[in-house]
């Protein structure tokens, strides 16, 4: 069908109201609906001496079928009572006040808003002479049960992990953030899918433009379909033209609601545990949640770990080339001497070399993550060690690199967010490109390309790589380093502006 | 969009058509690690010592070849016979990591001055390499010697020298920054570490050298030969070189043997040293008064005597340094009358302490300085007799 045929059924049925005949309703219904045999229809009679058709209908499978039978249908067979006198519209508000005995009702009118609350699990109940339908709250709520966080595991800290279905996860967040502040505003996005968003904040710490800004974004997508969060992250975010995300996203309510007290934004997307926070920093994906329940000294010492672990992950192959390539006099002698014994007999130049130990590693870890759980591991023992002592004793590699490519790709799993790992794992090649093309000085303006380009993104507004830069002193205590809990009395300034002061001097 | 893609194929042409220049593969490079020179029949003889990498590595140390190989070429320069190397080695040379550099003692004779223009000149080669003097035999022969425990001839050498300087005295060591400098003024002494081979130096070229227990041809320090200029002039044995470097400051650890008042001697070692050198217009004749500071342990005792009491102490202290200090006033000799060398800058000191005076007897210099008086005053004092106090070892 073309775009234009199917805007205009989507009119016809927007235009469309209900009419007051009830089979002509349930022919309506069913047509659009393709005669599917899970929508069921359930006509009956009610009010004894005025016997008016009623039709209940709702999706098996969707809509909970003890509520139904218990609450809609018993309520209003066994208890509705009706005098002869009695008009239609005093029916339908008889229905409503003293019968149905559910907790959320809805009137309707027209057939989208019908046909989108029937497939979202709720029961539809048309009245013969009324062009009204009422809608009652039916949803069954089959949920995946709250289990460890996949993707973020910690050693000390909350267990739970949110689940695919949206009323459990604001849930989640509910629990941990008691305060009457915590706002939703919800949006169904995606034309086809129409799938519910949650936007939460707290009011009076998060920045208001923001969250407007927020909303505009998603008013402004026009999509077919919704499946992730990730759809989302990649139709809101500031620039396309980036490797970095410029969207944090998370399964762990403890981290979401750490961020929410900051003052950044929650976005919920029903389907997927994944919530995005917005505006994200550069130094939200070096952090991890654990950072905050340990000791603070402990906690820098891993974050400077973590540091240094992305600058080698970043560079290491490309000093490794420039330098053994183009400026062996930097080397100290016997490491000279070492590397130089090693690469006797090895045909490829320095560059080649790093290119295949570095293609191969990531062939080897995108295979490991397909494999079933009881090849994987073989394969990354097979992989890294044998394979690697292989290649250098057959002499296509050299010790030396199978080291600088072991030890970056562990650097590359430091990372607590996924999303910076797989930007710094690519950024890696054209860094040895050009450090293979020109030495040192390319890998430093390789380098300095990065940093302007990091320098210059922003998330939402907020520039990307404070509080690095702009230097803002007052919040250095919780970016390399953390202090102790009771020193962190401010929010960070940029992302709230305003309500800064979270506590009094502790302890 | 079409801007934006054709820019970003130009740059990434031009990046690629610049080739990787000045690219070069390490497997490319010959790793020297010594560099000698020498003049024979008024041509430069260049020997290069390049290190072998398949024998260095640990893995393969059973086999029978050499972990260095030498090369040798005569030119009218020593750039000259540099390049003309390259048609015997199977690389190109790499001088980046030279860690010392040998004289012969015919150039040394003649003059230092040209080579070691090329060697501060050149971009590739450091300027933190040592420069040592070959004694009564060829740099050629020095660099062809093989060492047991250190694979690396030069390395051995320069090993030996270091720890010769730190712990017994008689060497020093003089790296091109400093000859530089000292050859850029003119008039100048200065000294080199000398070195010799001992033993039959045809034997020291082969692996049978270093299969031995003892290695039959070795390669040791002799001591300091004495520049005048850029020619070399003399040469000092060890203990001179030893009070040599007692007047230059440049003692860290060394050894004094005394007499005992009844028979046997003493060893101490000496664990400190400072000196201080000043000059003064005494009486209208240049005057250099030397101070040295000496802090000392009683290391080796071979005779009978009392270590508990403090008056043997004091004992110990005098004698100590009365040996010192004759042994530097013999060494004083060597260099103010035999060698009339001003190597420890008692002129400059003048200068310091009255240059108008010195602006006078300046031009006087060298007819005076074999009669400058030289005070020397050495303080000792000693701090400990190690583990033990009096020897329990009696006869």
């Amino acid at each position: 069908m073309s775009n234009a045929e199917n805007d205009n059924l989507l009119e016809n049925k927007t235009i469309t109201s209900l009419s007051t005949s009830l089979l002509e309703n349930i022919k309506t219904i069913q047509n659009s609906l393709g005669n599917s045999n899970d929508i069921i229809i359930r006509e009956f009679l009610v009010g004894k001496p005025l016997e008016i058709p009623i039709a209940i209908m709702y999706t098996d499978g969707l809509a909970d079928n003890t509520s139904i039978n218990d609450f809609v249908l018993e309520s209003i067979i066994s208890n509705f009572e009706v005098t002869s006198e009695t008009t239609l519209q005093e029916i339908a508000i008889r229905l409503k006040a003293y019968c149905i005995t559910v907790g959320s009702i809805k009137d309707i009118a027209d057939f989208s808003s019908l046909l989108n609350a029937i497939l979202s699990g709720e029961t539809i109940l048309l009245i013969d002479g009324l062009a009204i339908g009422i809608s009652t709250s039916t949803k069954r709520v089959k949920d995946r049960a709250i289990t460890e966080p996949v993707t973020e595991a910690v050693i000390r800290g909350p267990r739970e992990s949110f689940t695919e279905t949206l009323r459990t996860n604001t849930a989640l967040i509910r629990r941990k953030i008691k305060s009457p502040n915590l706002w939703i505003k919800s949006r169904v996005i995606g034309e086809v899918t129409q799938t519910e968003i949650a936007v939460m904040y707290i009011n009076g710490i998060a920045n208001e433009k923001i969250v407007k800004e927020v909303l505009h974004r998603l008013d402004e997508i026009n999509i077919d379909g919704i499946l992730e969060s990730g759809y989302i992250e990649q139709l809101i975010q500031d620039t396309k033209f980036t490797l970095f995300p410029t969207v944090y996203n998370s399964e762990r309510p403890d981290v979401i609601a750490g961020e929410l007290l900051e003052g950044k934004i929650a976005i919920l997307v029903d389907g997927t545990p994944f919530v995005l926070i917005v505006p994200a920093l550069f130094t939200s994906f070096l952090q991890s949640a654990e950072d905050y329940y340990q000791s603070a000294f402990v906690s820098s010492f891993i974050r400077l770990i973590r540091f240094i672990g992305i600058s080698l992950a970043l560079v290491a192959p490309s000093l490794y080339i420039s330098l053994t390539t183009f400026h062996q006099e930097m080397l100290p002698t016997s490491l000279l001497i070492s590397i130089y014994a090693q690469r006797e007999g090895v045909p490829f130049p320095a560059f080649v070399e790093a290119l295949i130990m570095e293609i191969a590693f990531e062939v080897l870890r995108e295979a490991g993550l397909r494999m079933p759980r009881m090849i994987g591991s073989a394969i990354s023992i097979v992989g890294t060690l044998i394979i690697g002592q292989a290649a250098v004793e057959a002499g296509i590699v050299s010790a030396a690199m199978v080291i600088i490519v072991a030890l970056t790709a562990i650097c590359s799993f430091l990372f607590p967010a996924y999303g910076l790992s797989n930007s710094i794992r690519i950024l890696r090649f054209p860094l040895m490109g050009l450090a293979a093309m020109f030495g040192l000085f390319g890998l430093f303006v390789g380098i300095m390309l990065l940093i302007i380009h990091l320098c210059s993104l922003r998330s939402f507004g907020v520039p990307y790589m404070s509080p690095y830069a702009p230097l803002i002193p007052k919040d250095q205590k919780d970016a390399l380093i953390v202090l102790p809990r009771g020193s962190l009395l401010t929010r960070p300034r940029l992302i709230s502006q305003m309500n800064n002061v979270r506590g009094r001097k502790n302890r | 969009m079409k801007k934006t893609i054709l820019m970003i194929s130009l740059i990434f042409l031009i990046s690629i058509l610049s080739g990787c220049w000045s690219k070069r593969e390490l497997n490319d490079l010959a790793l020297v690690a010594a560099l000698g020179i020498d003049f024979i029949d008024d041509e430069y003889a260049i020997s290069v010592q390049v290190i072998d990498p398949s024998q260095i590595s640990s893995k393969q140390s059973s086999s029978r070849q050499a972990p260095v190989v030498t090369y040798h070429a005569k030119g009218k320069t020593v750039f000259e016979a540099i390049r003309k190397i390259l048609a015997l080695s199977p690389r190109k040379l790499y001088f980046a990591h030279v860690q010392l550099v040998v004289l012969g003692e015919d150039l040394a004779v003649d003059g230092i001055r040209d080579s070691i223009d090329f060697l501060a000149r050149d971009q590739e080669i450091r300027n933190d390499f040592t420069i040592i003097v070959s004694q009564q035999t060829t740099a050629k022969n020095i660099l062809n010697v093989l060492t047991p425990i250190e694979k690396i001839p030069a390395k051995k050498m320069l090993n030996s020298l270091t720890i010769t300087q730190d712990a017994w005295g008689s060497t020093s060591e003089v790296d091109v920054e400093d000859l530089v400098t000292k050859l850029g003024v003119g008039n100048q002494y200065f000294v080199l570490s000398a070195i010799e081979i001992q033993g039959d130096k045809s034997l020291g070229i082969d692996q049978t050298n270093v299969e031995r227990i003892e290695t039959p041809v070795k390669l040791k320090f002799t001591g300091l030969a004495i520049f005048k200029e850029d020619k070399l002039i003399g040469y000092m044995d060890e203990y001179d070189s030893k009070s040599f470097n007692y007047l230059n400051d440049n003692i860290k650890s060394t050894i004094e043997i005394i007499a005992c008042p009844s028979d046997g001697v003493l060893t101490t070692e000496i664990t400190q040293s400072k000196t201080t050198t000043k000059g003064l217009i005494k009486n209208g004749s240049p005057t250099i008064n030397v101070n040295i500071d000496i802090v000392q342990n009683v290391a080796e005792v071979k005779c009978d005597i009392n270590l508990t009491d403090l008056t043997t102490i004091d004992w110990i202290n005098r004698q100590t340094e009365l040996s010192i200090k004759k042994n530097i006033d013999e060494s004083l000799h060597v260099l103010q009358e035999k060698y009339n060398a001003d190597v420890l800058g008692f002129g400059e000191a003048i200068h310091r302490a009255d240059p108008k005076k010195w602006k006078k007897i300046k031009e006087d210099w060298h007819t005076i300085y074999p009669n400058v008086e030289v005070n020397v005053k050495v303080n000792v004092n000693t701090h400990g007799s190690g583990t033990m106090q009096n020897s329990k070892l009696k006869e």
